[in-house]
C-alpha cells in the first residue's frame, strides 16, 4: 500500500516536471508560427494589392479612353475578362474552378458593365453601397463567400464608378494549408518535447523512488540494508552516497548503544542483587545482632551502582559531543603529584613501589575532570597489577607537548584488549571493573585536545601515556 | 533551626524529612514550587533544600524568586544533573552549595552545617582544636597524642584536622576527598580507607583508647569512646 502510493506520488511528480517546460515551449513555438503567419499573409496581400491597383489603373485608362459607341460595352467586357485570366489558380479547396476577379463599371442611367461570378446581384449592392476611398484597396465581404474580396474603385469622368475586385483563394488556400502544417508539426513537437521531459523526469525520480523504498524498509526493519549507488556520479549518486554514509554512522552507533544498553543492565544486575539480597538477611530472623554490617554491605553495593551509573553518563555525554570543560591553566605536575600522595599508600599497601620524575608542564585544562582522569589510571594500576610490582609516573614537556606516562612492570594488558583498550565495556577476562574507566580516559582527552596511547610491553609490563597541549607562552613568562 | 524541603520526589522528600528532623532541624516540605513560594511568605526559614527539576517550575527560577522577594537564607541545591555548567548556574542564580543525587546523608548534613554556620555571625578562629587527650596546634600543625608528638604528614595532619573539626559527625569518603584533597573524584579503589588507616595507626596507637571509627557503609567518625 505505501510503496505503491510512493509510485504515484512519483509519477505525478514526473509529470508536474514535465508540464511546466512543455507549456512554455508550446506557448513560444505558438507565438512564432502566429508572427510567421501573420508576416506571409501580409506578403500575399501585399502582392495582390500591387496586382489589383495596377489591372484597376489600365481598366479605368481603358474605359475613360475608349470611344463610346456601340462596341464600347463589349470592348470593355473583353478588356475585363482578359485581365481576370492573368490570376493563375482559381480552383478552390475542392478543385472546382471558381472565378475569384470580378469586374464592374457603373454608369448613370444605364445597366452596369459586369464581368466575373454570377450572380452579380449578390455583388452589386455590396460593391457600391461601400464608402471607397479611389485607388486604395479595401475588403468587401460579399455573402456566400468566405474570403472578402480586395476591391480598388476608381471614379470615372462621366460620373460612374469602376470597381476591379479580387478574392486571393490561392494564397488563403496557400495559409490554409500553411496553418495545418505549422500546427501537426507543433502539436508534434509539444508532444515529443513533454514525452522526452516526462522521460527524463521519471527516470531520475524512480531512483529518487528507489531511494525512499530502501529507507522506508531500512526505518521498519533492519539497518543493514543500503541504497544502490550506481555508476552515475551525479547529485542522485550522491545523495546515495550521503545516505549510506550517514546509515554506517547510525548503524554504528545504534550496534554501540546496544552494546551499551546490555552492558549497563548486565552490570546493574549483579550490585541490585547482593543490595537486595544483603537487606532480605538483614530484615530475616536470627541477625538481630548483626543486621547493621548487611545494611552496610547494601550501601556498598549502591556506591558501587551510583559509580557506575555516573562513568556511563560521563561517558554517554562525552559521546554526545556534550563533555563540558571549563579550561584554566593547569599545572600538570602538581595535579599528579596531589594524585599520587593520595594513591600511594594504598599501593603501598600492595606492596608497589612508586616512583615519580615530574618535570613542570603547564597545560590548559579542566582541573576536576582531569583529576578523575589520572585517578582512573591509578585505580587501574591498583586494580590489575599483581602484589609486588614497581609504578612509575613520569610528567615531561617537550616541543609544546605536556606528557604523563604511567607505566608498570606487571603482566600488561590482556592478550587482544590493547587494541580496544579504549571501547565501553572493553575489559580483561579478570577485571572486577566495568570496562569504561579507559574509555573515559580517552573521552576526557580527546575533549582536551589530546590522545591516548597504549604500550603493552608484554612481559615488561604495560604502559599508558596521555599527551596534552602544552602553554608554551605562559611558560616562557614563568 | 527551621528548613524548607523543596523536593517533588516522595521518596526523596519523606527521607529528607526524617534525616533532618532526626538531626534536630525543624523541617517543612513542599512538593511543588507553588506551595512553596507559598510557605517561603508565610514563614521565616534558616535554610532551603530545592531540587532543580520540579514540576511546575524549575528550581533555579524558585531559587531566584525567593532571593528576589528578599530571603537570603542559605540554599543547597539538589539536582539529578551533574554538568559542572549546571553546578555553576547554579551557584550563579543564588544558590549557595550545590549536591549531586545520589548523594549521602550525612553529607548533606555536613553541608547544611556549613552553610548554616556561614550565614551566623562569623566567631573567632581558634588556634588549638582539643578531644579527649588529641590536641592539634593550627598554628604550629603539629598533633599530640596527651604528652606524645605525632609524626605527621602536612596531608596527613589535614586529614586530622578535619576530621576533629568535625567530631562527633560522620564524615564520607567523598566529603574526606573534597574537603582534604579538594578533589571532587569519586576512586573505585580504597585509597581513603588506606589513608585513614595510616593516620589511625598513628593516631590511635597501641594501648590508646580509639578515636577514629569507621562507620561501615557511610564513612568515618572522630570521637570519644
Amino acid at each position: 500500500m505505501f510503496l505503491r502510493k510512493t509510485k504515484s506520488q512519483g509519477r505525478s511528480a514526473a509529470w508536474r516536471i514535465a508540464i511546466w517546460p512543455t507549456v512554455a515551449f508550446a506557448l513560444g513555438s505558438a507565438i512564432a508560427f502566429a508572427i510567421m503567419y501573420l508576416l506571409i499573409a501580409k506578403d500575399i496581400r501585399q502582392r495582390s494589392d500591387a496586382w489589383l491597383s495596377g489591372e484597376a489603373e489600365v481598366l479605368a485608362d481603358v474605359s475613360e479612353n475608349t470611344p463610346r459607341d456601340a462596341l464600347y460595352d463589349r470592348l470593355v467586357q473583353e478588356v475585363a475578362e482578359l485581365a481576370s485570366r492573368e490570376v493563375p489558380d482559381t480552383s478552390d479547396a475542392y478543385g472546382r474552378h471558381q472565378a475569384s476577379v470580378f469586374f464592374l463599371k457603373t454608369e448613370p442611367r444605364q445597366e452596369p458593365i459586369w464581368v466575373g461570378p454570377t450572380p452579380k446581384e449578390l455583388f452589386i449592392p455590396a460593391v457600391t453601397s461601400m464608402p471607397l476611398v479611389p485607388g486604395v484597396p479595401a475588403n468587401v465581404r460579399v455573402q456566400g463567400w468566405k474570403k472578402a474580396f480586395r476591391v480598388v474603385y476608381h471614379a470615372q469622368k462621366d460620373g460612374g464608378g469602376l470597381y476591379l475586385g479580387f478574392a486571393d483563394l490561392g494564397g488563403a488556400q496557400m495559409l490554409d494549408r500553411l496553418t495545418v502544417r505549422c500546427l501537426l508539426v507543433w502539436g508534434a513537437t509539444v508532444a515529443l518535447g513533454f514525452l522526452i521531459t516526462w522521460l527524463a523526469a521519471y527516470r531520475t525520480l524512480t531512483r529518487v523512488e528507489r531511494i525512499s523504498d530502501t529507507v522506508s524498509r531500512i526505518g521498519s526493519e533492519d539497518l543493514s540494508s543500503r541504497l544502490p549507488e550506481g555508476p552515475h556520479s551525479d547529485e542522485i549518486s550522491r545523495l546515495s552516497r550521503t545516505f549510506n554514509r550517514m546509515l554506517d554512522r547510525v548503524q554504528s552507533s545504534v550496534h554501540q548503544m546496544r552494546i551499551l544498553t546490555d552492558s549497563v543492565a548486565h552490570d546493574l544486575k549483579s550490585p541490585v542483587t547482593s543490595v537486595r539480597g544483603s537487606l532480605e538477611v538483614a530484615l530475616s530472623d536470627g541477625h538481630e545482632g548483626r543486621w547493621q554490617e548487611y545494611v552496610a554491605e547494601a550501601i556498598d553495593g549502591l556506591d558501587r551502582l551510583s559509580q557506575l551509573l555516573n562513568t556511563t553518563l560521563d561517558l554517554a555525554e562525552a559521546d554526545a559531543g556534550a563533555l563540558q570543560t571549563r579550561k584554566e591553566p593547569v599545572e600538570l605536575s602538581e595535579l599528579v603529584r596531589q594524585l599520587v600522595d593520595l594513591y600511594q599508600p594504598a599501593m603501598a599497601e600492595r606492596g608497589h613501589e612508586v616512583a615519580t620524575h615530574l618535570q613542570p608542564a603547564l597545560i590548559e585544562a579542566d582541573p576536576s575532570l582531569l583529576n578523575r582522569t589520572i585517578a582512573n589510571l591509578l585505580d587501574n594500576e591498583i586494580a590489575h597489577l599483581p602484589p609486588g610490582c614497581r609504578i612509575t609516573i613520569s610528567v615531561s614537556a617537550k616541543e609544546g607537548e605536556a606528557e604523563l606516562t604511567v607505566e608498570d612492570n606487571g603482566p600488561g594488558f590482556p592478550p587482544g584488549i590493547s587494541s580496544r583498550a579504549f571501547e565501553r565495556f572493553v575489559k580483561g577476562p579478570h577485571s572486577a571493573g566495568h570496562g569504561l574507566g579507559l574509555a573515559f580516559v580517552d573521552a576526557v582527552v580527546k575533549a582536551h585536545g589530546g590522545r591516548v596511547e597504549i604500550a603493552d610491553r608484554d612481559a615488561v609490563g604495560a604502559l599508558i601515556r596521555l599527551t596534552l597541549g602544552e602553554v608554551v607562552g605562559e611558560k616562557v613568562s614563568r | 533551626m527551621r528548613l524548607l524541603v523543596v523536593e517533588d520526589d516522595l521518596a526523596i522528600r519523606e527521607f529528607l524529612n526524617r534525616g533532618l528532623t532526626e538531626a534536630g532541624y525543624r523541617v517543612d516540605v513542599a512538593p511543588n514550587a507553588k506551595s512553596a513560594l507559598a510557605l517561603a511568605n508565610e514563614e521565616v526559614y534558616d535554610g532551603f533544600i530545592v531540587d532543580l527539576g520540579l514540576p511546575d517550575m524549575d528550581g533555579l527560577d524558585v531559587i531566584g524568586r525567593c532571593r528576589a522577594q528578599g530571603h537570603t537564607a542559605p540554599v543547597l541545591i539538589l539536582s539529578a544533573r551533574r554538568s559542572v555548567d549546571e553546578r555553576v548556574r547554579g551557584l550563579e542564580q543564588g544558590g549557595d552549595d550545590y549536591l549531586t543525587k545520589p548523594f549521602a546523608l550525612a553529607e548533606l548534613l555536613a553541608r547544611i552545617r556549613n552553610l548554616l554556620r556561614h550565614s551566623a555571625p562569623a566567631q573567632s578562629e581558634p588556634t588549638c582544636l582539643r578531644i579527649a587527650d588529641l590536641e592539634l596546634d593550627l598554628i604550629r600543625r603539629d598533633a599530640r597524642r596527651g604528652d606524645e608528638l605525632l609524626q605527621l604528614t602536612a596531608q596527613e595532619f589535614a586529614l586530622l584536622e578535619y576530621l576533629v573539626r568535625n567530631a562527633g559527625r560522620v564524615v564520607t569518603r567523598t566529603m574526606i576527598l573534597d574537603r582534604v584533597w579538594r578533589m571532587r573524584i569519586d576512586p573505585a579503589t580504597n585509597v581513603v580507607d588506606v589513608q585513614i588507616y595510616r593516620l589511625r595507626n598513628k593516631v590511635d596507637g597501641e594501648g590508646k583508647r580509639p578515636l577514629i571509627h569507621t562507620i561501615r557503609g557511610v564513612g568515618y567518625v572522630l570521637k570519644e569512646n
